[in-house]
């Protein structure tokens, strides 16, 4: 008999949103992602593309575009409201109506004073940029038919608005519409339709560059008003463009008397690269290039053909060394440019981010629940079960099989944040942004019941991670100013225990939390690298692990020897004894895949299995890392010949079966694919589940 | 021409004829030709002896005396019409106040908001209080009267209420909503599933193989349910006899 009996379970149905607009801080390189159902994410591209931070959305907001501005994150959209995000709270921080109907665009001048947005009554907005929020400034002319684009010359003097079948130069001071280039519509039967610009990009040498909804990328010239050159790139519409920019900082000295030196940062526009994403899933590269050594007239050249998307590509952004693009398909696609990194080295491979980086699955591990989280419900599922026995490696009957035990909705319009299960299958825990919810379950033979917690204590209201202890009698809470809320559950009722904060005041938020198996100890990870463990009995702060430069992925702490395990977005396990010693030892073992996003400790095993999504080969991966010394790993093969596509991506987790002494040493581990396209989802709905014996 | 005389004769009298009879006041020589002109108008086509009298002879004063007193009827009869006019405006209009008098608040409670409005100004805390707590029970009792809170009643049958419930999708979003619907997906964009073009690229690669969705099990679901419930009863039926 094998050591453990794995489950395959194929049962989640996670459907991704699409991307809707991109916006990228070159000061801090974080690339914040608005998706089609109101989320925004935050990936640090510093820290192997790593995504920090996810701000739920909610069932009405559709964002249409995103600016940062100094480091604050603002979104507009289709409800005609601008949105500052609070990045250390994860939720909006408030929003401001523009009274101009259905924001399509939001841009920022290169000075970072004022705010433009373009509106469907046809009226461009310009908000000043303040300490606290923003303030309505004035208005440009109002221009009959709506604003679909907007761009800054770099000056901040004038501002390109696309529109429907023209583009209007506005001058910034007086706000009177200078010039009128008209765009012509496309041949045959689409001159029937109006030509939309879908994009402007206004460049430092007075030229305007522009994509339509007839395919073609025209340049124009600002200063006469006239057609430069237009490219044809597709039959469809371009729908989307970037210019590339050069993020340049600056070290001014201030007075010496003060002895204080500011830091200025300033953004040039490098020019040299525009890229254009189309509705067929392509993007294409122009480069400005001399047309024959060594002169001077740049011209704009069709140079590369990206063809990494199956579907519209919405967002475009230039970074230092790389371009980015996402679309309908939900993949984040990063290409870096050959020009710019070495060749055939880790920097410069294609990297495409399909799945969140969050954990969206729990386990509750003595009663063999999966909880499912999506946006706006919960599915609580029971694992199939075999009984049969065999060698290692074959593949089991399933006598029973998974059974969809709950579906619970959330009322309201925000979407889940997060959620957890308890070990025990009887607690269940969520939360959105404004809320958090409780229930009760009794799981009889045949029957649940669930009941709702009604009274909650009021220090749970902004909660971004929930765990339950082991022996299911305390919820731990992350909240606010990097503090853990501690809560005892008794029969209905949830009490406030204790609230644990670190000592330095850090204002990143938690997004991780682990519990011990002996209810001694609480690992809690923050999105700026540190690690704290809280000791519970004392209920104090027992250390910080040092702050690795990498952020953590995924912790947990050993049953029986209490070290505390964390893996890094730069691919790096590493294990640390702080609870045994007040010296950690760190052991950083590497493993050969990308990011893992979930840890668990197998009690009596050698060691700790790593979760990782699957690179891009095929088959499923699980590597072994022991602590502090040769680490070997296994390689579990999908055992269906059949398999259309390889499986993505394994959780591992521990189920501990509850059988007698006599399987006692029999371990089954749960693995879970998920598969790239949304499209298998839905086919294979014969929900497979299968139990290997590794 | 004797014919047009008589009949610019006949016009002049018998416009004289009708003023004076409105003011009363008529000359027996006038009257008694008014009478001959009107029998002979009646027996106008037949007779035409009283045609052969002479045109009466009217001084020019008398006619400038008669022209003046006929224009002074007409502006007096113009003037007392205004005149009564205006004694009918007035009367509703006092009429309207009453009824508006009768609608608004009375007197003490205005006074009292109006005194209240005034003291928070000048800054006096209990009295103040006091006298907002009045009018807002005052107002209470009032609104106590309607149905709902939210609700206030306007001149005629109509009333105004708050929206509960969900917000609305304004129009405007609508329309921008629609708009961006037809153009990305709309009718000239040749779209196609994901079903079509994975079970294109399945026939075309070099391992031909079946169509990615090759049974649709969606399709007639509730006829393959029903068929299912019409089996089960039909082998239960078979069963029970044996």
């Amino acid at each position: 008999m094998g050591e453990f009996v794995v489950h395959r379970v194929r049962f989640f149905d996670y459907m991704p949103s699409a991307i809707r607009a991109m916006a990228f801080n070159g000061s801090t390189q974080r690339l914040a992602v608005a998706r089609g159902d109101g989320a925004v994410e935050i990936l640090n591209f510093a820290d192997n593309y790593f995504q920090e931070k996810v701000i739920p959305g909610r069932s009405d907001r559709a964002i249409e575009a995103l600016c940062w501005v100094r480091g604050r994150l603002f979104s507009a959209g289709l409800s005609g409201e601008i949105i500052e995000y609070d990045l250390e709270k994860l939720r909006p921080r408030y929003s401001m109506e523009a009274y101009g109907g259905p924001i399509w665009t939001i841009s920022c001048n290169s000075q970072e004073t004022l705010l433009g947005v373009g509106c469907e009554d046809g009226t461009v907005k310009m908000f000043e940029i303040l300490e606290e929020g923003i303030q309505f400034q004035r208005n440009l002319d109002r221009q009959k038919g709506r604003i679909i684009s907007l761009s800054w010359h770099p000056s901040g003097a004038q501002i390109a608005a696309g529109m429907i079948d023209m583009i209007r130069i506005f001058d910034a001071e007086t706000g009177h519409a200078t010039h009128r280039l008209l765009v012509e519509r496309g041949v045959g039967t689409t001159r029937n339709t109006e030509v939309v610009v879908w994009s402007v990009a206004f460049l430092s040498n007075d030229t305007v560059i522009s994509g339509d909804s007839a395919g073609k990328v025209q340049i124009w010239d600002a200063v006469t008003g006239t057609l430069i050159r237009s490219h044809l790139i597709t039959k469809w519409d371009v729908l989307g463009l970037s210019v590339s920019q050069v993020c340049v900082r600056v070290l001014v000295g201030v007075c010496r008397c003060h002895c204080r030196v500011s830091l200025i940062v300033s953004v040039l526009q490098d020019e040299s690269s525009m890229i254009a994403g189309t509705s067929e899933g392509t993007v294409v590269q122009f480069q400005a290039l001399a047309s024959t050594m060594g002169q001077e007239n740049n011209q704009w050249v069709r140079t590369r053909t990206f063809k990494n998307h199956t579907h519209d590509v919405r967002a475009l952004v230039h970074t230092d060394t790389a371009v980015v693009s996402g679309g309908m398909d939900t993949q984040l696609v990063v290409r870096p440019l050959l020009d710019k990194v070495e060749k055939n080295t880790q920097e410069s491979a294609l990297r495409k981010i399909l799945f969140p980086h969050k954990s969206l699955v729990c386990c509750a591990k003595k009663a063999g629940l999966l909880l499912f989280q999506f946006p706006d419900h919960l599915e609580l599922w029971r694992l199939g079960e075999s009984s049969a026995k065999g060698q290692a490696g074959d593949r089991l009957p399933v006598m029973k099989n998974p059974e969809k035990l709950l579906q619970l909705q959330n009322k309201g319009e925000d979407h889940i944040c997060c959620s957890a299960v308890s070990p025990c299958g009887s607690w269940v825990a969520f939360s959105t942004v404004s809320s958090v919810r409780l229930y009760k379950l009794q799981l009889g033979n045949g029957n649940i019941s669930i009941k709702k917690v009604s009274k909650l204590p009021k220090e749970l209201h902004s909660v971004h991670q929930l765990c339950f202890s082991s022996d299911s009698s305390r919820l731990f809470a992350s909240s606010a100013q990097a503090s853990v809320v501690i809560a005892s559950l008794d029969q209905l009722q949830c009490k406030h225990l204790h609230t644990l904060k670190p000592k330095s005041g850090s204002s990143q938020p938690i997004h991780l939390l682990s519990a011990s198996e002996n209810g001694n100890w609480l690992a809690a990870a923050h999105t700026d690298g540190q690690i704290h463990v809280f000791n519970l009995h004392k209920l104090k702060l027992h250390c910080t692990l040092p702050v690795y430069s990498s952020c953590p992925t995924a912790i947990a702490i050993h049953p029986t020897t209490g070290h505390l395990l964390s893996a890094h977005a730069d691919q790096q396990v590493s294990a640390a004894a702080p609870l045994l010693s007040s010296e950690s030892q760190t052991v950083v073992c590497s493993c050969c895949a990308s990011v893992a996003a979930d840890l668990r400790v197998l009690p009596e095993a050698e060691g700790v299995h790593g979760v990782e999504p699957q690179p891009a080969e095929g088959g499923a991966a699980s590597s072994v890392a022991a602590e502090g010394h040769a680490h070997h790993t296994h390689r579990l093969q999908p055992q269906q010949a059949g398999a259309r596509l390889p499986a993505r991506r394994v959780h591992v987790l521990h189920h501990r079966s509850e059988s007698g002494t006599r399987r006692a040493s029999r371990r089954s581990v749960l693995i879970l694919f998920s598969s790239p396209t949304a499209v298998l989802n839905s086919i294979n709905a014969d929900k497979i589940n299968q139990i290997l014996t590794v | 021409m004797k014919p047009r005389e008589r009949s610019h004769v006949d016009d002049f009298t018998t416009l004289g004829i009708m003023v004076k009879s409105k003011r009363g006041t008529t000359t027996a020589s006038s009257k008694k030709s008014a009478d001959t002109e009107k029998t002979s108008e009646t027996l106008c086509q037949g007779l035409e002896s009283s045609d052969d009298d002479a045109p009466e002879e009217v001084t020019f004063g008398d006619s400038k005396n008669e022209a003046l007193r006929s224009l002074k009827l007409a502006l007096d009869s113009a003037k007392r019409e205004k005149e009564l006019l205006k004694e009918k405006r007035r009367k509703r209009q006092e009429l309207f106040q009453e009824q508006k008098k009768r609608k608004l608040l009375p007197a003490e409670v205005l006074e009292e908001i109006e005194s209240a409005s005034l003291k928070k100004v000048k800054e006096s805390s209990a009295a103040e209080e006091d006298e907002a707590e009045e009018t807002k029970s005052l107002m209470k009792r009032r609104e106590k009267k309607r149905a709902e809170k939210h609700t206030r009643n306007l001149e005629g049958n109509y009333t105004v209420t708050t929206m509960k419930g969900g917000a609305a999708v304004s129009f405007q979003q609508k329309s921008a909503e629609d708009f961006l619907q037809s153009r990305l997906y709309g009718p000239g964009r040749l779209r196609t599933t994901n079903n079509q073009m994975l079970s294109l690229q399945n026939k075309r690669g070099s391992q031909k193989s079946a169509a990615v969705q090759f049974v649709k099990k969606d399709w007639a679901l509730q006829q393959k349910a029903k068929a299912e419930k019409l089996k089960k009863r039909w082998i239960h039926k078979l069963q029970v006899p044996s």
